[in-house]
């Protein structure tokens, strides 16, 4: 119901001719439009992110969550992060990465997420759909009962976000809308 | 360097970023504000295409390509501790740049620009550095990043006697062809020295040899280590592009080195790189 309703409103935002929207081209204001859609899914997606991490969650919501959040993204998305100290990027699925959080060894953790964000430009790929970049800033600290912050890191995430036209069904009309998905991820720890 | 700072505070202020905002740190985020976080938005920032609040402006708005802003936020494009970038020659590039009469401009979608990515693999189960030169490609009505070239100093390593004019001792002889090229044979009996058997004008394609040794399972990928663009779109001027990770203002994507050349050195240069012809 609650999808229903949400394409419901993603396809009135949106709405246009079938005819018209098959012309790919994205004009300053519906680029506009989109990236507050795509803002929305990384506003959810931080929310997630620190409901997951926070050791007060128990362990059932954080599965709910988690289902909730591995949603927002496409298909085999994947999260690469790496270190100050590493050269190296390790690579995580989605899932995997949801869950190395949620088991994180301490007593606390907190995630908040700095106030700025940089949203790219749309740029087309060969099967029409667009692709762009938000990037955000993340505070993690991460306490223990006896020593308090033994932890801290301010990371750098570049979320990939794909936008797709899609078409419904309303009322015996075609509608056409844009769908906005997440995709890959880098995570780099920014310089202390 | 206290007007320098000045300007920095007066680019990109502390508050006032106009579009509604994930979080709720409220520690200083001038770093992140005047970081260039994205290769996009140092395209944009050197078009003067951005505004301070990191607001994309369009074509026809007020402020598009303004040439005083344009000044303020070339100066700041460059990695400002680089020993191989002078004073004076940062000068001249951001003059010429800036030329009033023919500004210049960058253009993710076209020619003139290409992507340098440090890698790590496995090759026959050894931990080994391979660089992969990729451009941008239209597709339809699309884009996409291609493979144009691989370094590996393996691949290279084979080649090591190609075009040696000293050689008298490994060749075919010309009236080989009397005896039906009989005489391959001891060519191909000593494979490291077969590369002398090659014409002058032979290049060896690392791209094959790469897709060879992928497609064998001999390689295999590990992760991407470092990623830098090399900038030719400037007339008269290359540049490289470089990620800047430091605790300051002057971070993000910077110019980590310029250089005056003329057509035929750009020309060469990236031939060198992208085996462009």
């Amino acid at each position: 119901m609650r999808k229903t309703l949400s394409l419901f409103i993603l396809a009135s935002l949106f709405a246009v001719s079938y005819r018209a929207a098959a012309q790919d081209v994205l004009s300053p204001q519906r680029k506009q439009a989109i990236d507050s859609l795509a803002l929305e899914k990384v506003r959810d997606l931080s929310k997630y992110i620190s409901i997951i991490g926070d050791k007060k969650t128990p362990w059932s919501d954080a599965q709910r969550v988690i289902e909730r959040a591995s949603e927002l993204f496409m298909e085999n998305s994947e999260i690469g992060v790496s270190s100050l100290g590493k050269q190296d990027v390790n690579y995580y699925k989605v899932r995997q990465y949801f869950d190395r959080l949620m088991q994180l060894n301490y007593d606390r953790v907190t995630i908040d997420w700095y106030k700025i964000q940089y949203v790219s430009d749309l740029v087309q790929q060969p099967d029409g759909t667009f692709v762009g970049v938000i990037t955000v800033y993340q505070r993690f600290q991460a306490y223990d009962k006896e020593k308090g912050l033994v932890y801290e890191d301010t990371t750098k995430k570049d979320i990939t976000v794909y936008v797709k036209r899609k078409e419904t069904q309303i009322g015996g009309r075609l509608i056409g809308f844009w769908d906005v998905m997440l995709g890959d991820i880098r995570v780099k720890e920014t310089s202390k | 360097m206290r007007y320098y700072l000045w300007s920095m505070l007066l680019l990109f202020p502390l508050s006032g970023f106009s579009q509604s905002s994930i979080g709720s740190v409220t520690g200083d985020e001038s770093v992140f504000y005047a970081q260039t976080k994205q290769v996009n938005q140092f395209f944009l920032r050197f078009n003067g295409e951005e505004d301070v609040q990191g607001n994309k402006i369009y074509a026809g708005s007020p402020g598009y390509r303004d040439l005083k802003s344009r000044k303020k936020y070339l100066n700041m494009l460059f990695d400002n501790s680089s020993p191989v970038i002078n004073s004076d020659t940062k000068f001249v590039f951001i003059d010429d740049a800036l030329n009033k009469k023919n500004p210049a401009f960058l253009d993710f979608y076209t020619k003139g620009w290409f992507a340098e990515v440090a890698a790590s693999f496995l090759y026959k189960k050894e931990k080994v550095n391979i660089i992969l030169y990729l451009k941008i490609e239209k597709q339809h009505d699309g884009y996409k990043w291609v493979i144009s070239n691989v370094y590996f100093d393996r691949f290279q390593s084979w080649f090591t006697h190609l075009n040696d004019t000293t050689n008298l001792k490994y060749f075919i002889h010309p009236m080989s062809h009397e005896l039906d090229f009989m005489n391959l044979h001891k060519a191909f009996r000593e494979p490291e020295n077969l590369d002398y058997y090659f014409e002058k004008e032979y290049q060896p394609d690392m791209t094959a040899l790469f897709v060879m040794e992928m497609k064998d399972g001999n390689l295999s990928f590990v992760a991407v280590n470092n990623v830098k663009f090399h900038v030719f779109q400037i007339p008269n001027w290359y540049f490289e592009l470089s990620w800047f990770n430091r605790n300051n203002v002057n971070s993000g994507w910077l110019i980590s080195n310029v250089l005056r050349v003329n057509d035929k050195e750009k020309r060469e240069l990236m031939r060198h790189y992208t085996h462009v012809n």
